[in-house]
């Protein structure tokens, strides 16, 4: 029998849509609904393994490596260090859109402004959280970098409660 | 157990756009290469193993769809998806079919077909990833900027941008590496009638010009997205014998997750303790792997490499946790050109994943490769040198999943 291999002229192409939107019903634990709530009362709350001891924030359910249920809930500082950074390109108006909106245009960026993205490890957690680096130009951040994290004024026990982190400076 | 050998390989030639073929046909092209390459006729053929990346494409079961194409009706299909490792994982798939007894030959087959999406970047796909934790931490009030630093940042690159960023910390390399890679991929794609982004005479320099995406990724850095398939031809120890003239083994084998490397779990439970460009599950993978295959020194053993690198911190990442080099100075060898097509350590000389990323396709790609390889039959990116040993890699999951496959001229 021979190999079925020809040469095909141009497919059609037919247009759909298919639409996974908000539609699903995910069950997930109540753990970060009580790491926000702590933020109200500026506590940031990380998990503590009872294998080896490893702190976790935001909290999990179970160690990944030692597979035990992490129970115990521990207050870690809002002082930490930068792990690791990327700095985005400078926006622009009609670059780019998120969630269907323009950042630039919406007012969130400014134009040419570039976001420092960076990896938090808090005074007396093990993982890192991730957030932006404000207060500090782009040439100016390094690993290693000492920072505290930035407050809402006014916080209502939401993830946005912890705005931000700035340089530690004394 | 088995010994199995890869005695067929195929491919279909990458490019950003094949609308000249649908999906079916497309994979079809390479299984139908692969057959024609070993000599093996649809029916002899007694079992399936297939993958892309789950929901690209806007297709949820496309095995179904084009089973007909390869031969497969009325025989088992077993369909693997593992994220970017899924080829390397429909692979071992194959492997254990035949390995085990159950089936005498398997054809393994991987593909991915971006341009039926209609977004780029397969957002339909990638959402299956990460859409349940972003939900569950905008209803706990993540606020639209930091969506906006975690999502735009990274974006384009993902994780892969910060585990650039720790790689080049600890190593003390720099972005000038990150161009000499991705212009030798590009120079090797060149030579590669299949690859995508073909570039001859790409310099570092080139690269050095692209726009930013993200710091420390320049446009240059960074994969393309392809359209295409690969397939391959796995038979047991007594047809590989009789059928194929150079049937290349499968050594060692292994594929290891590191659940403190992902980079948002459960409940957005923070980005690990492990940092990003650390990859256990790589060392632990290679380390599982060379001792099946009976592998003491990878430095001395190895003849060539075929690293899942879409982005190009990624080639010497892995490269050092395949202990192809010593720790922090896969950097130095670049430099040296050791990882040159004529280099001693060739890595991708097929210009690997930095120059063509059918996702679903590229790690299985990545064996093919080190199988034209042992067998002599790459052509131009041949690698000026007797290939006895060579190793393949695959990265997917959520950043967290590794398959390492070590390939030889001899069983043993
Ligand atoms: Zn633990």
């Amino acid at each position: 029998m021979p190999y079925i291999k020809e040469e095909r002229k141009e497919t059609i192409s037919v247009e759909g849509d298919w639409d996974i939107g908000g539609s699903t019903t995910w069950k997930d634990s109540t753990l970060l609904q009580g790491y926000a709530q702590g933020l109200k009362e500026k506590r940031i709350i990380g998990s503590l393994c009872p294998g080896c001891g490893k702190v976790i924030v935001p909290p999990r359910n179970i160690c990944g490596r030692c597979h035990r249920k992490m129970d115990e809930k521990v207050v870690v500082s809002d002082i930490g260090t930068v792990t690791c950074f990327v700095i985005s390109a400078p926006f622009a108006k009609g670059k780019m859109q998120v969630l269907g909106m323009d950042p630039v245009e919406t007012g969130l960026v400014g134009e040419g402004e570039r976001v420092i993205s960076v990896y938090v490890k808090l005074d007396g957690a093990d993982s890192n959280i991730d957030t932006e680096l404000i207060g500090a130009k782009p040439e100016e951040v390094y690993v290693g970098m000492r920072v505290k994290a930035v407050w809402a004024k006014e916080r209502q026990g939401k993830l946005s409660d912890l705005e931000a982190v700035e340089p530690l400076r004394d | 157990m088995r010994n199995v050998a890869i005695i067929g390989c195929g491919q279909t030639k990458h490019s950003a756009r094949r609308r000249d073929v649908n999906l079916a046909e497309m994979v079809g092209d390479a299984v139908w290469n692969a057959l024609e390459d070993a000599q093996v006729t649809p029916q002899e053929v007694d079992a399936f193993t297939v993958g892309n990346m789950q929901g690209f494409g806007g297709v949820a079961q496309p095995e179904q769809w084009l089973g007909d194409w390869i031969g497969a009706a009325g025989k088992p299909v077993l369909r693997v998806a593992t994220g970017g490792s899924t080829g390397g994982c429909v692979a071992q798939a194959a492997f254990y079919a035949v390995a085990s007894g159950l089936y005498d030959i398997a054809v393994a087959t991987a593909w991915e077909k971006h341009s039926d999406s209609k977004e780029p970047g397969a957002t339909t796909g990638l959402s299956h990833v990460a859409l349940g934790n972003t939900i569950n931490m905008i209803n706990c009030g993540l606020s639209f900027k930091h969506l906006l630093s975690m999502t735009l940042v990274g974006a384009a690159a993902g994780v892969a941008c910060y585990q650039a960023m720790y790689y080049m910390y600890r190593s003390g390399s720099r972005v000038e590496h990150l161009d000499m890679v991705a212009a030798k991929d590009r120079r090797n794609a060149a030579k590669n009638k299949y690859a995508h982004l073909q570039w001859p005479g790409c310099t570092p320099e080139d690269i050095a010009k692209t726009e930013w995406v993200a710091y420390p990724f320049r446009y240059g850095h960074i994969c393309p997205a392809s359209d295409g398939a690969s397939a391959m031809v796995l038979a047991c120890e007594d047809i590989a014998r009789k059928r194929c003239k150079k049937p290349v083994w499968i050594k060692g084998l292994a594929a290891y997750s590191d659940e403190e490397n992902q980079i948002m779990s459960e409940g957005a439970g923070g980005i690990g303790i492990l940092d990003a460009s650390q990859q256990i599950g790589a060392t632990m993978s290679a380390i599982k792997a060379y001792r099946m295959a009976g592998i003491r020194d990878p430095q001395k053993e190895i003849d060539v490499a075929e690293i899942y690198q879409p982005f190009p911190n990624q080639e010497l990442i892995f490269a050092e946790r395949l202990g192809l080099f010593d720790e922090g100075t896969a950097w130095r060898a670049l430099e040296k050109g050791e990882t040159d097509i004529n280099g001693r350590m060739p890595c991708d000389p097929s210009g690997g994943v930095n120059a063509t990323n059918a996702i679903g396709s590229s790690a299985l790609q990545r064996i093919l490769e080190c199988a034209l390889q042992i067998m002599g039959k790459a052509e131009e990116h041949q690698v000026p040198k007797e290939v006895h040993n060579a190793v393949a890699t695959g990265w997917g999951g959520a950043t967290n999943y590794i398959a390492v496959t070590v390939l030889g001229d001899s069983p043993y």
